[in-house]
């Protein structure tokens, strides 16, 4: 057997304050790590049924929202994309919606919105390095 | 031995996990049962093959991520 599972947590909401550990004589103190989903991680909010944030990547941040229509329907929008998306092979999968920007049309849509932000996200990171 | 710490999108769940030297990705993904998964260490880096071998690829305590396949794209759209 090669992978051992050593454990499962809930990720959970917000950030988890300093634990101490005290030794016998001084003390170590443990600084736990960030535990959170990934759309929370990287700064999405979510509200009214709408997630609000930025796709980002190490080429820039690019603003947008992703719509719930409830039983796992998932909207991705884009409001300004980049010059390298539009030069891009993927720009006829960005859809023109007026004031909601873009629609990026999914040929396999992710069953969670982490999993679409982060395939926007390297979509992105693509069409930069694929421009240099 | 690596550990690693396997962020999986939308199940809120963390798994904390142990690898031995030639697990692959698919080992991985096979055993934590994800296997509508794929792993990768982010947006900046491609998705591991089934087949490439994690153990080589990853530092122990980083954390990896594990999200559904998603793709954008409409038949005109390469």
């Amino acid at each position: 057997m090669r992978v051992t599972e050593i454990g499962t947590r809930l990720i959970q909401r917000g950030i988890r304050t300093l634990g101490a550990l005290t030794g016998p004589r001084g003390s170590v103190e443990v600084i736990k790590r960030r535990e959170l989903p990934y759309w929370q991680e990287r700064g999405w909010v979510w509200q009214d049924g709408v997630y609000w944030g930025n796709y980002q990547t190490r080429f820039g941040s690019f603003q947008g929202f992703i719509e719930y229509r409830g039983q796992g329907d998932l909207r991705f929008y884009m409001f300004d994309p980049p010059r390298e998306i539009r030069d891009g092979s993927h720009w006829a999968c960005f859809q023109p919606r007026g004031r909601k920007g873009f629609l990026v049309h999914m040929a396999t849509r992710p069953s969670d919105v982490s999993s679409g932000i982060l395939t926007i996200e390297r979509l992105i990171t693509d069409a930069f390095e694929n421009n240099t | 031995m690596k550990k690693l710490s396997v962020v999986v999108a939308g199940t809120g769940q963390i798994r904390d996990i142990e690898i031995q030297p030639g697990t692959t990705a698919g080992d991985v993904l096979n055993q934590l049962n994800l296997r509508d998964y794929l792993l990768s260490k982010g947006p900046n880096d491609p998705f591991f093959a089934n087949a490439d071998t994690l153990y080589d690829k990853v530092e122990g305590g980083e954390k990896i991520f594990a999200s559904t396949k998603a793709e954008v794209g409409i038949l005109v759209c390469a």
